[in-house]
């Protein structure tokens, strides 16, 4: 299971489509996690699909996102929560115990997304940590 | 979340006074705190944004506005620091539908009556509408990486498909810069043998000698150290298009090799004995006047008319001053992308310089002058000072005109002010000080052409 974020120093970065950080976290069956920070390689949408692809990313918790960009994403079988904000600890820790549709972790005006496109579908599949 | 009052920054409005003002504009208006907290926030924002004013209130401003520029090159900070004020800076925003909106920024300071500072304002304005246009209209003007709007071009680009897929020779005719290398690969991405090489050869970067080797490949043992066979130009333009620039250079004896190549389609590589045919289109460029060498015996004829299959005559950039605008713009977003700039573009000052200029170096020259001046611009256009000081110098040069009669005088006087104000006749005529239909009379008695 592995999980994107993308990130700006210490929270997740506002816009995901001019990001430049991403953080892999990885975890295993003890549950202990692995942060992996990568670098965008390009700003082109779909090398940044591919990147995120070839990382075997399986979530994808973002700042605010275009449509088009977003479709690409999800196109590849990837699960995108996107309109997120916070720290990444909390962020991180929201995603394991399911809290991410909580009003804190999404931008403002944009709580729809948080419990529509990117939750659709995926009740009780959320989360496979626990 | 903190929750802000909003801040009543105008004397003696109360708050909902200052609503009804931020509100009644139609560009989105946003105040921040010292601390990025928005403390007001009008209408037009919250359709831009697609952020209630309720939602957007206390918020930092980077969550609601979700700009691509927030995190690394904030302009409120900026604003914030150096004082200054940032205006018309174009950004991508993604409003709270995921709708990425280009928008227009500007930034200024914010404070009281006793001028404290209060934190600074933005206001910003969706410019998709004429973004979408501008691409419509670049798209129009862009043909193959080429931009032109004049009529010979445009007629050109009707043409170029049609050209393409032939698989008959053409020759290219046109001043050094006018684009000759660029149709040549129009013409090879558009034909069937787009798959296949496109290979270019400058005839006269190369000496004679070395140049039939070059084209046509060599045998071992052709001559000392050729130990190995190598591949001409021609090989390796097998199936593709060939592009010889500069083919009026070319000396005698190897006009007489191409006319073999060409009559025959095949050549014998340096030191072979088996003649390879070939399958290349072959597309020439020169930037003379073949025919009149021809006339002159300083080409083959029969060359001539074996290349001359089909004549493109690209007209120079001084013929086509309705492109320069086009290109100026054209190139300063380039190079705003290649050098992470932001010039927002030139001022009118420095465009009538540039219309009024003859550039012998056609386009090429007009993209060294802003490539020029993008390294002289520390501000957002690119003004008069920045521009090369030979520009002014043919200014001068045209209106120092001596020796000639009033009639031609007059032509020059009035073309010269005609191009400085970019054609734009009621502009010239309140420069002379003459009303429009006087000049229009003139225009007309002088044989003036507008482009």
């Amino acid at each position: 299971m592995r999980l994107a974020l993308s990130v700006f120093k210490n929270c997740i970065s506002t816009v995901f489509d001019s990001a430049d950080q991403l953080l892999i976290v990885e975890t295993d069956e003890v549950t202990n996690l692995k942060k992996i920070p990568l670098k965008f390689v390009s700003a082109v949408p779909l090398e940044r699909v591919a990147q995120l692809k070839d990382n075997d990313i399986d979530v994808l918790i973002c700042g605010a996102i275009s449509r088009q960009m977003q479709a690409l994403i999800t196109s590849q079988g990837i699960v995108v929560h996107p309109f997120i904000r916070g720290e990444v600890d909390s962020i991180v820790s929201a995603y394991k115990n399911n809290q991410l549709e909580q009003a804190i972790f999404s931008l403002p005006g944009c709580r729809r997304h948080g419990t529509g496109v990117g939750f659709r579908g995926q009740r009780g599949k959320r989360c496979r940590w626990r | 979340m903190k929750s802000i009052r909003p801040i009543n920054f105008f004397s003696g409005n109360s708050g909902s006074d200052q609503n009804i003002i931020l509100d009644s504009i139609a560009d989105g208006v946003f105040t921040v705190d010292k601390d990025w907290r928005i403390t007001s926030f009008n209408r037009a924002a919250e359709k831009i944004t697609g952020v209630s004013r309720n939602e957007a209130l206390g918020q930092l401003c980077k969550d609601v506005l979700k700009a691509d520029i927030c995190e690394r090159n904030c302009c409120l900070m900026s604003t914030m620091k150096t004082g200054e004020q940032i205006i018309n800076k174009k950004v991508y925003i993604i409003n709270a539908e995921g709708r990425k909106l280009p928008i227009s920024i500007s930034t200024a300071l914010l404070r009281n009556k006793n001028g404290k500072l209060l934190g600074a304002v933005e206001t910003f304005r969706d410019i998709s509408i004429e973004e979408d246009l501008r691409k419509v209209i670049s798209q129009k003007y862009n043909f193959a990486d080429i931009i032109s709007k004049n009529h010979k071009m445009l007629q050109l680009f009707d043409m170029i498909p049609d050209i393409a897929a032939g698989g008959s020779a053409v020759l290219i005719e046109g001043e050094s810069g006018t684009g000759k290398e660029l149709i040549a690969r129009a013409l090879h991405n558009l034909s069937s043998r787009k798959k296949f090489p496109f290979v270019a050869v400058n005839c006269s970067a190369i000496p004679d000698t070395l140049l039939e080797s070059e084209l046509f490949g060599y045998k071992a043992g052709a001559f000392t150290d050729a130990k190995k066979d190598k591949p001409g130009r021609f090989k390796m333009a097998e199936n593709g298009t060939l592009f010889l620039d500069e083919i009026g250079e070319v000396t005698p004896s190897m006009q007489v090799k191409f006319l073999r190549v060409l009559q025959e389609k095949t050549y014998e590589p340096l030191g072979g004995t088996q003649s390879i045919q070939h399958n290349v289109r072959i597309v020439a460029a020169t930037n003379k006047n073949l025919e009149e060498m021809v006339k002159q015996g300083h080409f083959r004829e029969d060359l001539f008319y074996r290349i001359n299959v089909f004549k493109i005559i690209l007209p120079p950039l001084r013929e086509r001053l309705e492109d320069i605008p086009l290109l100026i713009d054209h190139y300063v977003n380039r190079f705003n992308t290649l050098q992470k700039k932001n010039i927002e573009g030139i001022d009118e000052g420095a465009m009538s310089v540039l219309m009024s200029y003859q550039y012998p170096g056609n386009v090429r020259e007009l993209a060294n002058i802003i490539e020029r001046a993008f390294i002289l611009c520390k501000t957002g256009i690119i003004e008069k000072k920045h521009l090369p000081e030979n520009l002014f110098a043919s200014q001068t040069k045209e209106s120092n005109a001596e020796g000639e009669s009033l009639r031609d005088v007059e032509y020059k006087y009035l073309l010269n002010i005609l191009k400085q104000n970019n054609w734009n006749c009621p502009r010239t005529a309140r420069e002379l000080g003459i009303h429009k239909s006087t000049l229009y009379r003139k225009i007309k008695s002088l044989g003036l052409q507008l482009p």
